[in-house]
C-alpha cells in the first residue's frame, strides 16, 4: 500500500519539478536569443479574472508570454527592493497610485516612453514624469438607503460628520488602502487640522465599529444597520453582476450619490489602479507595447464592462451601468499627493481610533 | 564572570562532536532567514516606532492576548475531549468520525471566517432560509474578538485532537487494565493517568495553535480584529516602515519563546517515558458509553464536525454551485495535482529533516543540538510575510556574492525556482513536523536506543531498526500536518512560487481578497477534498496501533 503511495507521490514530486525547469529556460535571459519565444515578468497586485483574459488575448496576438506574479503591493516593491539589478521584474501594477508613488520614491521605475500613452491618458492620472500611468479610475463615493435617506440631503464628505448622520454611517477599517487614499485626500484639500477634525466626526458617526469589506457595507445597508455607506464604485456593479442573489438584492437595495459636486466644489475622490514600468526592466520594449495594449480603447472597455471601473482612455465609452450612475465631477487632486500623504492618513486614523 | 563562560566553553568544546557538527549545519542552512531577519532587527528601529508604540502596540498586544487564551482553551476543551471520546469509547461510526475530526484544518481559517460570516452574516444563507420559510431571523454578528476566537478555534483544534489522540492511542492496555484492578473510575484513570502522560503532545499540539493564531491575518483582518500581525502588517505596508514591523515580528517571537520556556520549565526534568509498554500492549479496551454518559459523547463528537465542517462545507458548496459555470476548468484540476505535489514534497523533506534532528541531538553530548531545534521552530511563528522579506534578503545575499565575485548573473534561476518555494516552505514548516515526532521521542525515551548501541548496532541501524519503526505514526500525523499546513500556505507561495505554479490556497485566496468570495468557493472545497483523499490514503496507517 504505502509503496504504492509513495511511488505515486515520487512521480508527481518529479512532474512538478520538470513543470518548473521548463519554465526556467524560458525565461533565462542568456537563452532567449536562440528561441523567438519573448517574455515579460509583471507583478500585480490585481487578480481579477478580466485580467487573466485580456493578458491571453495579448499573448496569442503578439507572441510574448507573460509571466503573472501577484502579491499585495507592499510586498512586491519589496521584492523589486531586494532583487535590485537582477530584478526579473518588468512592471509592476498596483490598485492605487500611493503605492506606485512610494515604488517610484524607491528608485524602482523609470519612465515609460511612449507617445500613445501620452496622449490617450490624461495628465492628472499619471506621474508627472510618466513613471507610471493610471489603466482603471475607481471613485469612492457614497450609496444609500433610498426610502430612508433623501438624496438632498447628501452633499459632501465633509457634511458626513454632521449631527444628522449619527449612527447611520457605514465604512470599513482604516486598513483599507481605499479609506487611506480618502483621507489623504481630505488631508490635502483641508488641511492637517481640519482633516482630524473630520475623522473625529466620522469615528463619532460609525453605526458600528468598521468590519468587513466594501460589499459587507452595503449588504449592512440592506439590514437596516445603517442608512448611508462609503464605497468603491466597482463594488456596486459586482454586487448587481453576482452570481449570489442575495448581493444582487442588497445591491439594488441602495442609489449612488457622488459627493462634492456643487458649483466651485472639487468632486468626488478618485483613485487609479495603473502601471509602472521597472527601473530594471529587462524586456521594456514589450512591457511598453503591453501597457498600450491595456490602455487601448478595447481593452479599456473590457475593464468597464467586465470589472466596472471607469476607463482612463477617454475614447472607451464606460459601460451601461457606470453610465446609468450618470456623468460625475471628478477631485482635479494630482493623484501624487494620495501616496505624499498615505503616511499622515494612516497616522491620523491612529490617532482618531478609527479602527 | 569571566571564568564560568570559560568553564562553559570548555564544556562545550569538551561536548563537541560529528552529532553537534550535523546539527549545527542542518540548522544553520534552515535557519538563515532569520539570520537574515535578525541583522536587519540590527539596524534599529524605523521611524515611525514612537507612532506605534503609541497607538497600536498596547491594543494590539491586548488583543492578540485575548485570542490567545480564547482560542487555546476553546481548542483545548474541543480537541481533548473529542480524542478522549474517539479513543476510549465505541460506537457507530467511531473510524469515520476520527477522520472527520482532522478535517477542519483543510479549511484556511479565513476561508472558514468568510464561509461563516456568508452563513450568519447579513444577507446570510441563514437569514435567507428563515425568510424562505417565513421567519425573521436576526443575523448573529461574529466580525469581533469573540467570533474571531470562535472561527479559529474551529479551524485549529485538530492539532491538539491529533496530538491527544496518538497520545491517547498509545497509552498501553496494561496500564488501563492496572489502573482498573486498583480501583480507579474511568474519569480518574482520564485525569490521574491518560492526560498527564499525554500532556507533553498536547501542550505540543497547543504550541502549534497559538502560533497560527499568532499567524494569523486573513481571518482578523476581515473581523477588524487588530492584532499583532494585523499590526506588523499596518506598519510595514501603510506607516511604510519595515524596520519597525522587523522588530515587531522580532518581539513576536521573543513572546513565543518566552512562553515555549514557561512550558519547558513546568515540564521541569519529570519524564514522560514508559517502557516496555509496546510489546504487551494489546489494543486497548474502548467502553461502550451508556445514558446520558451516551449523549454526552455524541456532543462531544458532533459539535466539532458540525461546526467546524459540515457548515462551512455546506456553505462553500452552495457558493461553488453557484459559481461552477465559470470556474470549472482543466487548469483548476491541474492546480489541485500540483498543490498535491508540493505538499507531499514539503512533508517529506520536513519529515527527513526533523528525523536528522531528533537523531543527532540523540547521540550528540551537548546540549546545544536540544537548542537548535527551538531555534529552527522560529520560522513558524513568525509572520509568513516576514520570512519571505527574510528568505529574499537571504537569496540576495547569495545572487550578490555570485554577481559581485564570479560575474554570474544567476538571479533568474533563483527567483523563479521551485527549489527556493520548497526551502521556504521548509523554514516554516519544519516546527510541526517536528512537534509530534519529538513529543513521542519524549515519551518513548532513549532506553531502547540505548540498549540498541549497548548491543554493538551503529547509531544509522539504530535509527532506521528501532527509532524510525517506533516514530512512524506519529511521523504520519507530522506528514499529515505538514501536508495540510502546506497546502494552506499563502504569503510564501505568493512571494516565492515559479510564475507557472498555481496552487488552490492561493486561487481561494485572491478571489476572497476581491471580494469575489462565491468564486473562492469551489478552489476551497478542492483543496479540502485533496487533504481528505490524503487521509484516505494514509487512513489504514493512521489508525492502525503498531
Amino acid at each position: 500500500m504505502s509503496k504504492y503511495l509513495f511511488g505515486f507521490l515520487g512521480i508527481l514530486m518529479l512532474f512538478t519539478s520538470c513543470q518548473n525547469t521548463q519554465s526556467d529556460l524560458s525565461n533565462e535571459e542568456g537563452v532567449s536569443e536562440s528561441r523567438a519565444q519573448k517574455s515579460i515578468t509583471l507583478y500585480t497586485h490585481r487578480h481579477y479574472d478580466t485580467d487573466k483574459e485580456i493578458f491571453a488575448q495579448f499573448e496569442e496576438q503578439t507572441g510574448i508570454t507573460i509571466n503573472v506574479v501577484k502579491d499585495g503591493a507592499s510586498a512586491l516593491i519589496n521584492k523589486m527592493e531586494t532583487e535590485g539589478e537582477q530584478s526579473p521584474a518588468d512592471l509592476l501594477i498596483t490598485v492605487d497610485a500611493g503605492r506606485l508613488v512610494d515604488a517610484k520614491q524607491k528608485g524602482l521605475l523609470q519612465p515609460i516612453e511612449s507617445d500613445f500613452l501620452r496622449k490617450t491618458v490624461p495628465e492628472k492620472l499619471s506621474d508627472s514624469q510618466t513613471h507610471w500611468i493610471g489603466l482603471t479610475k475607481r471613485a469612492r463615493i457614497v450609496v444609500y438607503h433610498p426610502e430612508k435617506v433623501d438624496p438632498e440631503e447628501l452633499t459632501t464628505y465633509e457634511d458626513l460628520v454632521s449631527e444628522r448622520w449619527k449612527g447611520k454611517l457605514l465604512i470599513r477599517s482604516s486598513d483599507n488602502i481605499y479609506n487611506q487614499s480618502l483621507m489623504a485626500s481630505i488631508i490635502a484639500n483641508l488641511g492637517e487640522e481640519a482633516a482630524e477634525e473630520w475623522a473625529r466626526g466620522m469615528v463619532a458617526n460609525f453605526a458600528r465599529t468598521p468590519s468587513g469589506n466594501d460589499r459587507d457595507q452595503v449588504k449592512a445597508i440592506l439590514a437596516g444597520e445603517g442608512d448611508i455607506a462609503i464605497i468603491n464604485t466597482y463594488y456596486l456593479g459586482k454586487l448587481l453582476n453576482s452570481a449570489d442573489p442575495q448581493e444582487v438584492e442588497a445591491g439594488e437595495a441602495v442609489r449612488v450619490f457622488f459627493p462634492n459636486q456643487g458649483e466651485g466644489d472639487r468632486g468626488a475622490h478618485i483613485n487609479i489602479s495603473g502601471v509602472g514600468l521597472a527601473k530594471h526592466a529587462k524586456n521594456k520594449e514589450d512591457a511598453i507595447r503591453l501597457i498600450e495594449y491595456l490602455a487601448s480603447k478595447e481593452v479599456q472597455e473590457r475593464f468597464a464592462s467586465a470589472n466596472y471601473e471607469y476607463p482612463v482612455n477617454p475614447e472607451a465609452e464606460a459601460s451601461d451601468l457606470l453610465k446609468s450612475w450618470g456623468d460625475f465631477k471628478e477631485d482635479s487632486l494630482p493623484l501624487v499627493k494620495l501616496g505624499e500623504l498615505n503616511r499622515d492618513a494612516v497616522v491620523l486614523f491612529d490617532k482618531v481610533d478609527w479602527k | 564572570m569571566m571564568q564560568q563562560f570559560a568553564h562553559q566553553l570548555r564544556s562545550l568544546l569538551r561536548d563537541a562532536d560529528r552529532w553537534l557538527v550535523y546539527a549545527s549545519i542542518l540548522s544553520l542552512l534552515i535557519g538563515l532567514p532569520f539570520l537574515a531577519i535578525g541583522l536587519g532587527a540590527l539596524e534599529g528601529v524605523g521611524e515611525m516606532w514612537q507612532h506605534v508604540l503609541r497607538h497600536l502596540l498596547p491594543g494590539y498586544l491586548l488583543n492578540s492576548l485575548l485570542l490567545i487564551v480564547g482560542t487555546s482553551l476553546l481548542t483545548l476543551f474541543i480537541g481533548v475531549s473529542s480524542a478522549w471520546v474517539v479513543s476510549s469509547y465505541e460506537f457507530r461510526f467511531r473510524q469515520t468520525a476520527e477522520l472527520l475530526l482532522f478535517l477542519p484544518l483543510a479549511i484556511p481559517s479565513y476561508i472558514m471566517a468568510y464561509a461563516y460570516t456568508g452563513i450568519f452574516d447579513n444577507g446570510g444563507t441563514w437569514i435567507a432560509l428563515g425568510k424562505s420559510l417565513g421567519l425573521n431571523l436576526p443575523k448573529i454578528d461574529l466580525m469581533n474578538p469573540l467570533g474571531l476566537i470562535w472561527v479559529l478555534g474551529l479551524s485549529l483544534f485538530p492539532y491538539v485532537y491529533v496530538s491527544a489522540r496518538v497520545a491517547f492511542q498509545n497509552l498501553s492496555s496494561s496500564l488501563q487494565e492496572s489502573a482498573y484492578l486498583l480501583g480507579a473510575s474511568h474519569r480518574s484513570y482520564f485525569r490521574t493517568i491518560a492526560l498527564p502522560l499525554a500532556s507533553p503532545a498536547v501542550i505540543g499540539g497547543l504550541f502549534l495553535v497559538i502560533m497560527e493564531v499568532l499567524n494569523d491575518y486573513g481571518a482578523a483582518k476581515y473581523y477588524g480584529v487588530q492584532t499583532f500581525t494585523t499590526g506588523i502588517f499596518r506598519t510595514w505596508n501603510f506607516l511604510n516602515d519595515l524596520q519597525s514591523a522587523i522588530y515587531l515580528a522580532v518581539i513576536l517571537v521573543a513572546l513565543v519563546f518566552v512562553l515555549g520556556w514557561l512550558e519547558r520549565l513546568r515540564r521541569g526534568r519529570r519524564s514522560y517515558a514508559l517502557t516496555g509498554r509496546r510489546e504487551q500492549g494489546r489494543e486497548q479496551r474502548r467502553a461502550l458509553p451508556k445514558g446520558g454518559k451516551r449523549l454526552l459523547c455524541l456532543f462531544v463528537i458532533l459539535l466539532p464536525i458540525l461546526a467546524g465542517l459540515v457548515l462551512p462545507l455546506a456553505q462553500l458548496t452552495y457558493w461553488a454551485l453557484m459559481t461552477i459555470g465559470d470556474q470549472w476548468s482543466k487548469a483548476l484540476l491541474w492546480t489541485s495535482l500540483q498543490s498535491f505535489g508540493l505538499a507531499s514534497t514539503v512533508a517529506v523533506l520536513a519529515l527527513i529533516c526533523s528525523f536528522c534532528l531528533i537523531y543527532y541531538s540523540r547521540w550528540s553530548r551537548s546540549r546545544l543540538t536540544r537548542v537548535y531545534p527551538r531555534l529552527v521552530s522560529i520560522g513558524y511563528v513568525m509572520p509568513g510575510a516576514i520570512i519571505g522579506i527574510g528568505i529574499i534578503g537571504a537569496l540576495q545575499w547569495l545572487v550578490d556574492f555570485f554577481a559581485s565575485g564570479l560575474d554570474w548573473k544567476i538571479g533568474a534561476y533563483v527567483y523563479n525556482s521551485l527549489f527556493i518555494l520548497l526551502y521556504a516552505y521548509l523554514f516554516r514548516f519544519l516546527a510541526v513536523a517536528y512537534g509530534p515526532i519529538e513529543a513521542e521521542n519524549i515519551r518513548i525515551g532513549r532506553q531502547l536506543a540505548e540498549s540498541s548501541s549497548l548491543l554493538g548496532k551503529k547509531p544509522l541501524s539504530t535509527l532506521f531498526n528501532i527509532d524510525i519503526p517506533l516514530l512512524t505514526q506519529s511521523a504520519l500525523s507530522a506528514f499529515a500536518l505538514v501536508f495540510i499546513d502546506a497546502m494552506k500556505e499563502l504569503p510564501l507561495t505568493l512571494l516565492l512560487k515559479p510564475y507557472d505554479v498555481q496552487t488552490l490556497s492561493m486561487t481561494a485566496y485572491q478571489y476572497a481578497d476581491d471580494e469575489l468570495v462565491q468564486q473562492a468557493g469551489l478552489p476551497a472545497l478542492l483543496l479540502i477534498s485533496v487533504v481528505g483523499l490524503l487521509l484516505a490514503l494514509l487512513k489504514n496507517r493512521l489508525l492502525s496501533r503498531e
